[in-house]
């Protein structure tokens, strides 16, 4: 049973003659424990399919299962959500950023803190989490946000450009960081951006969506052996792939 | 040279005020019905003690019950008004004008409706702050990024979680700001009305004290209206301080490192 299963889904935003349709006909299989980055250019839709798996919006048509189960709504226990830019809230220290989730569970406070000092000690921050978010730098900031998207130990994590609004070196950082967390979890995890460095850097399989109406043009396997290093980004294989996903971008409409 | 720090020059400035205030009049260089000296209006103030006692009393009771009012109906109007789209887009433009207006026109109706004791204070003091207060509890509420709320929903907030931890802490700053512009609105609101028709208040004192050109006594409770402003300020500043603590954590140290700061552990590379 795959961890993620999207079975033909559609979605159309409401609007003047019949509405625009966002995403046509996106069938997509992740298996348990793979890394699957989506690319594709700006406006296709990838946020909206990150949205509707996380069960934050909902499609049109089509039906997308979470370990077999439909998601209808938010569920921090099966998924876990990473977004763009730090959307930490900046009246909560770092800890009691990552104990949110665990608090509006209401789970017993010693438990919850316990829980979210292992997690930020995952990610790096050690000694970090009596900090407010403006006295973190943005890619602590982004480590936090993992941190909180993974405290309660969901399956599968969704990540929305997590590493956006990073500049290139802490980004190249982040995403090395980010494989050695995945590495210890083993978490499902759909991962979209616009680099498409970091696609074949990071990924199992790269899903190429086409320009609005979004669908999905291409899947392509990395056959990049792990743990990946820096080093892999000069190797033929590496740029191959890369130009591979580049002229299925540049082909679609 | 180096420049004396900032709180020394204020200090010194209020210094150099009071010296003037004592010295021109003394001097006769000002006259005392434009100026009574400082000592003069001190003396006043001090053999009528309990006149301006219980007229300050009676103030205090009319400010306090005009803010609760002001502050409580500014926070849930606002707080609904901004938190509902249609009724926003319907009623803010109307709010916003009605900031704009001098309500102290409203007076003379309040005292026909509820008399010259501090009903009519408090009905007009109320409203004059009211409106600072909803206008930024609205824009509070409005302004949050709507980031949080979709990041509270993915952890699988209620709607009440979200209203209580997410849309609550995220407007508090603005609201603030609201409740120290308005509570110094109501201040003026009862003083104002007390000068107009009153029998009571300090206000009522100045503009009692003004017909007969008794300037010490005006002077006397100017100076305990300037006290009883600045004690507000200084109060609705501490609350603010210490309820914003996440937005000046750590901007102290910022300069110079603490013995604290650098025991932390080295941060990873990021």
């Amino acid at each position: 049973m795959s961890a993620i299963a999207v079975d033909r889904l559609s979605h159309v935003y409401a609007g003047a003659e019949g509405g625009v349709p966002a995403l046509e006909d996106i069938t997509i299989g992740v298996e348990a424990g793979k890394f699957v980055v989506i690319v594709g250019p700006s406006g296709c839709g990838k946020t909206s399919l990150l949205m509707m798996l996380a069960g934050l919006r909902h499609q049109t048509e089509g039906t997308i299962l979470c370990a077999g189960k439909p998601i209808s709504e938010p569920d921090p226990e099966r998924v876990g959500v990473v977004f763009q830019e730090a959307s930490l809230f900046p009246w909560l220290t770092a800890l009691d950023n990552v104990e949110f989730p665990l608090a509006l569970r209401g789970a017993p406070r010693d438990d919850r803190r316990r829980r979210a000092e292992e997690m930020l000690s995952l990610v790096g921050l050690d000694g970090f989490g009596g900090r407010y978010p403006h006295e973190l730098s943005g890619g602590m900031k982004q480590r936090v946000s993992i941190a909180r998207g993974l405290v309660q130990d969901p399956p599968v994590l969704l990540m929305d450009e997590p590493f956006a609004a990073l500049d290139e070196q802490t980004r190249m950082t982040m995403g090395h960081e980010l494989l050695r967390i995945w590495s210890t979890t083993r978490k499902t995890v759909v991962f979209i951006t616009h680099s498409l460095t970091e696609a074949v850097y990071l990924a199992d399989e790269v899903l190429v969506m086409s320009a609005r109406p979004g669908r999905i043009i291409d899947r392509i396997e990395v056959t990049l052996p792990r743990p990946r290093t820096y080093e892999m980004m000069a190797t033929d294989t590496f740029g191959q792939l890369r130009e591979r996903i580049w002229q299925q971008i540049r082909k679609a409409p | 040279m180096r420049w004396p720090k900032p709180s020394t020059v204020r200090w010194g400035l209020l210094v150099a005020l009071l010296v003037f205030w004592e010295v021109m009049p003394s001097t006769k260089i000002i006259p005392e019905l434009f100026l009574p000296s400082l000592s003069k209006t001190l003396t006043v103030l001090w053999i009528d003690r309990v006149e301006y006692a219980e007229a300050l009393v009676v103030t205090l009771y009319e400010v306090g019950v005009a803010m609760v009012i002001a502050c409580g109906a500014g926070i849930l109007t606002g707080a609904v008004v901004g938190g509902i789209a249609t009724l926003r887009n319907i009623m803010l433009p109307v709010f916003s004008s009605l900031y704009a207006v001098p309500i102290v026109i409203l007076y003379p109706i309040f005292t026909a409706w509820f008399g010259i004791g501090s009903e009519s204070k408090i009905a007009f003091a109320g409203i004059y702050g009211f409106f600072p207060v909803m206008l930024s509890t609205a824009a509070g509420i409005r302004t949050i990024d709507p980031q949080y709320l979709l990041a509270a929903r993915s952890m699988g907030a209620t709607l009440v979680q979200q209203i209580t931890r997410v849309i609550i802490p995220a407007s508090i700053p603005t609201v603030l700001t609201g409740l120290r512009l308005g509570g110094a609105l109501t201040i003026i609101g009862v003083v104002v009305s007390e000068m107009l028709t009153a029998s009571a208040g300090i206000g009522y004192l100045v503009s009692r004290y003004r017909t007969i050109l008794d300037s010490p006594h005006v002077f006397a409770a100017i100076l305990m209206i300037l006290v009883l402003s600045i004690m507000f300020d200084l109060l609705a500043r501490t609350v603010e301080r210490h309820t914003l603590v996440w937005q000046t954590a750590g901007r102290r140290e910022r300069g110079a490192p603490t013995a604290q700061a650098s025991t932390l552990p080295a941060p990873a590379p990021v």
